[in-house]
């Protein structure tokens, strides 16, 4: 909530928000995993989950950019996936990588774009839509664009590597890429016109309709955006494995963006949280991740767990922000 | 004679802050007690407490002299004690009986006994509702009629009332206050909070005055009139009666919009009409006679019939808006009747909805902004229209419905507008904004912008306008100057 109102001297009294629980918690568990797991608190370790939380972070970006303006993307993995093999499909056919890039970049806009225009023009709901949206596009990639489930990286390209294996100063570039994206969506959501009208349009869409905000285009806008993001969590993905398996769109994955999205205090009722509450989603899910991975917690279990986590989480957001008719009309007590 | 209810000296805190404290309170059988106050007074707070809704935090609840614990709604009702919501607890898609017996139902329920049953008990209250009509189909009035049966149903021996009237035609109003009376007979005993002053004055036994959660004063209401109840509410004597005197004709400007046939199906119907700068055009109508829809059309928040939908001129040029925003960029702004559905934003700040009103407009033309430019525009609306909260950082959620609507106002203003058309401008506003708001009207006319003011309230029309339109089955049929019309002349040309 910060985020959304300038800095007043009301705010300096340190209010107890999910967003300071779900930090504190990440600091304790990652203690408590560093003391009690063998191989936790180790270099490659780290090294690992910092890849790993860096993907799922700046998917929850994306995906969190359109919770907040009252939709969500559900095809963002799926986005992710064909787009980025198809990329690397071509370079290994010796399409030039500026062609292939680019051709990569228009199919994930068109996607983008055809979310928002279902959304915004032709008002089907956003779960329907996106849901299709994601089996449409990994059908249509699967039969008519990459005929194998594993797209591995051709040699060179260099440029591409460079996501997952560079450093800067000392910090794995999947780090770099995953700050660099939170501070263009910050400052998207603090500093831009649009971005200010996510906002508006999250909390009450009639109102700013009337207001005279631009809610269509505005709705077409962030699922292009939602979309652009999940390229860059591709491109990340690929470049730290090497290839680009795209039977990551039926595994779990876009429901553990959702859970860091709603473990961090954005409220799916839109209109309330910020990339703070991002950060710290990713952070805590992705330290339990990896702790569960390495205590060799078999995946049903694991699924058990982050279940357990993501309905505490919303029971916690219902204590913390309790939003029935007696509360919400605190202006005729 | 041992009251039906009574609270003692109760107090309920909401976050250590008292919404009410210290009050004392009988309610009898059979008798109507009216609860006035300005918004934020603690009315619906003490009727909650009544009601169950909420648990004093300090204080007595006694019922016929037993002291009782209601935790909840539920409770109070076991005991005798319904609420009746503003909106209902009616299920929209099932008939009138099953709602009627909802949670009542035997074992082998039949759809025709149900629908009998209610049929007979409904006639026993001499309510005119048809028990197999689905109840999405009613309309305020009746739906409200269908809670109370249910209420009575259950043997209550207390119904409590939010704002019963608001949203309720005139005739409708008809049927509750017969309704109320039929009540009483029944030695149903009846509380009710309304802004209506004349209601309360016609309706209840007896009014108690509210004034920041403290009790002003309670007896018959033979002992009030209009101006001591307002006195009381506000603690104020006010210098004249807010309703008292008729509009000064302000000077006819230049001609701002002119509707020529404007039709949209079968709500607006082909209806003609010209708005000038520099005065108020008042418009009244029952619900239902098109006039919202009309202000909605020229704002482009409603498209009007494609075909045959008439033609709207803005300073002699034809428009269509198919979006609202074209319309704000060329000055048109509609200040909305419900303003937590479509007015503010519940969760941004008082200077986060109005910068969202700023960037908008066509003032805004950069795409990136500076959260810290809005402050003083934001600063300067905030004391010109005395909005009061702590400081521009409090949530509207948390402002009472006048500082609430003045920020929708503000919102609009901010977009500097050359017609602004205020939709219900003080409803659920309480007296002293009222008037706040009233004097901000009549300033905007005398600075030349062109104003339509919506609204139910006939004293308000007429207070107001320089000119009344008044409207009926979707176009307008006559139009008064103030001093040559009152309340019965208009009211007689909307119903006939």
């Amino acid at each position: 909530m910060e985020t959304v109102t300038a800095p007043g001297a009301s705010k300096v009294s340190v209010k107890i928000t999910q967003e300071w629980i779900v930090f504190a918690l990440a600091v304790v568990i990652f203690a408590l995993f560093s003391l009690i797991l063998r191989g936790f608190a180790t270099v490659d370790n780290m090294l690992a989950l910092v890849r790993n939380v860096s993907i799922l972070g700046i998917l929850s970006v994306g995906m969190a950019l359109s919770i907040l303006g009252r939709g969500i993307d559900l095809s963002i993995v799926a986005t992710m996936a064909v787009s980025v093999a198809w990329m690397i499909l071509m370079l290994g056919e010796g399409v030039a990588p500026p062609t292939a890039f680019a051709l990569a970049l228009a199919f994930v806009v068109l996607v983008g774009a055809a979310n928002g225009f279902l959304v915004a023009y032709v008002e089907i709901p956003a779960v329907f839509t996106t849901l299709a949206m994601g089996g449409l596009v990994y059908g249509l990639g699967r039969f008519a664009m990459i005929s194998v489930d594993i797209v591995n990286l051709p040699p060179g390209q260099d440029w591409l590597r460079g996501f997952g294996s560079g450093t800067l100063a000392g910090i794995p570039a999947p780090v770099i890429v995953f700050a660099v994206v939170c501070v263009v969506a910050y400052l998207f959501l603090s500093y831009a016109k649009a971005g200010r009208f996510v906002y508006a349009l999250g909390d009450n869409p009639a109102a700013a309709r009337i207001s005279g905000v631009p809610v269509r285009p505005l709705i077409v806008l962030q699922y292009v955006i939602a979309a652009l993001i999940a390229f860059c969590a591709g491109l990340v993905m690929t470049a730290n494995v090497d290839s680009m398996n795209t039977r990551i769109v039926n595994s779990t994955l876009v429901y553990d963006v959702i859970l860091v999205v709603v473990l961090g205090g954005i409220g799916l009722g839109g209109g309330k949280g910020g990339i703070r509450n991002v950060v710290v989603g990713t952070l805590l899910i992705g330290i339990l991740l990896n702790g569960m991975t390495i205590m060799n917690i078999p995946f049903l279990m694991q699924n058990i767990i982050k279940g357990i986590i993501l309905l505490a989480a919303i029971v916690a957001d219902t204590l913390l922000n309790p939003r029935d008719e007696q509360t919400s009309q605190q202006g005729d007590i | 004679m041992t009251a039906l209810l009574e609270l003692k000296s109760v107090t309920k805190a909401y976050r250590g802050v008292p919404a009410v404290s210290d009050i004392s309170v009988e309610v009898h059988a059979g008798e109507v007690l009216a609860i006035l106050g300005e918004n934020g007074a603690g009315k619906s707070t003490l009727t909650k407490i009544m009601a169950g809704v909420v648990e004093p935090t300090k204080g007595e609840v006694l019922l016929e002299g037993k002291p009782v614990r209601m935790a909840n709604p539920e409770a109070a009702l076991d005991l005798g004690i319904a609420m009746v919501f503003q909106e209902t607890s009616l299920v929209p898609s099932m008939t009138v009986g099953q709602n009627l017996f909802l949670g009542d139902e035997k074992t082998f329920n039949r759809l025709r006994g149900v629908s009998i049953a209610s049929q007979q008990f409904l006639q026993s209250l001499n309510f005119n509702v048809d028990p197999t009509a689905l109840v999405s189909t009613l309309g305020v009035a009746k739906k409200q009629m269908v809670e109370i049966a249910r209420a009575v149903r259950k043997n209550v021996r207390l119904i409590i009332f939010d704002e019963p009237t608001a949203s309720l035609t005139p005739e409708e109003k008809q049927h509750f206050f017969a309704l109320v009376g039929r009540l009483k007979a029944r030695g149903i005993a009846i509380v009710f909070i309304s802004h209506a002053l004349e209601e309360a004055l016609m309706l209840a036994d007896r009014i108690m005055i509210m004034r920041d959660g403290l009790h002003v004063v309670t007896g018959p209401s033979r002992d009030f009139d209009r101006d001591s109840i307002i006195r009381s509410m506000v603690g104020r004597t006010m210098t004249d009666t807010l309703y008292g005197q008729k509009a000064g004709q302000r000077r006819r400007g230049a001609k701002i919009l002119s509707v020529e046939n404007l039709s949209l199906g079968k709500i607006v119907r082909n209806t003609s009409f010209s708005i000038y700068a520099g005065q108020i055009t008042g418009m009244f109508g029952l619900i239902g006679s098109g006039r919202t829809e009309t202000a909605k059309i020229i704002a482009g928040v409603l498209k009007r019939n494609f075909f045959h939908g008439g033609t709207i001129r803005l300073e002699g040029r034809p428009v269509r808006y198919r979006v609202p925003r074209p319309a704000v960029n060329d000055g048109i702004v509609y200040v909305t009747e419900d303003r937590k559905v479509e007015g503010f934003f519940e969760q941004l700040s008082i200077t986060d909805n109005l910068r969202i009103g700023h960037l908008a407009s066509k003032w805004s033309s950069r795409l990136i902004v500076k959260p810290s430019e809005i402050v003083p525009l934001a600063e300067h609306w905030r004391k010109a229209l005395q909005i009061r909260a702590i400081n521009g950082d409090t949530h509207v959620v948390e402002l009472s419905g006048g500082n609430q609507q003045k920020v929708v106002i503000a919102k609009s203003l901010l977009q500097k507008p050359k017609l602004v058309i205020f939709d219900e401008p003080t409803r659920g506003v309480d007296v002293g904004a009222i008037a706040e708001i009233h004097a901000l009207i009549k300033q905007l006319a005398e600075d030349g912008l062109a104003v339509i003011v919506i609204s139910s309230y006939l004293p308000e029309v007429l207070n107001l306008s320089d000119r009344i339109l008044v409207f009926r089955q979707g176009r307008v049929v006559e139009e008064f100057s103030p001093q040559g019309a009152d309340e019965e002349t208009i009211m007689y040309a909307s119903v006939h």
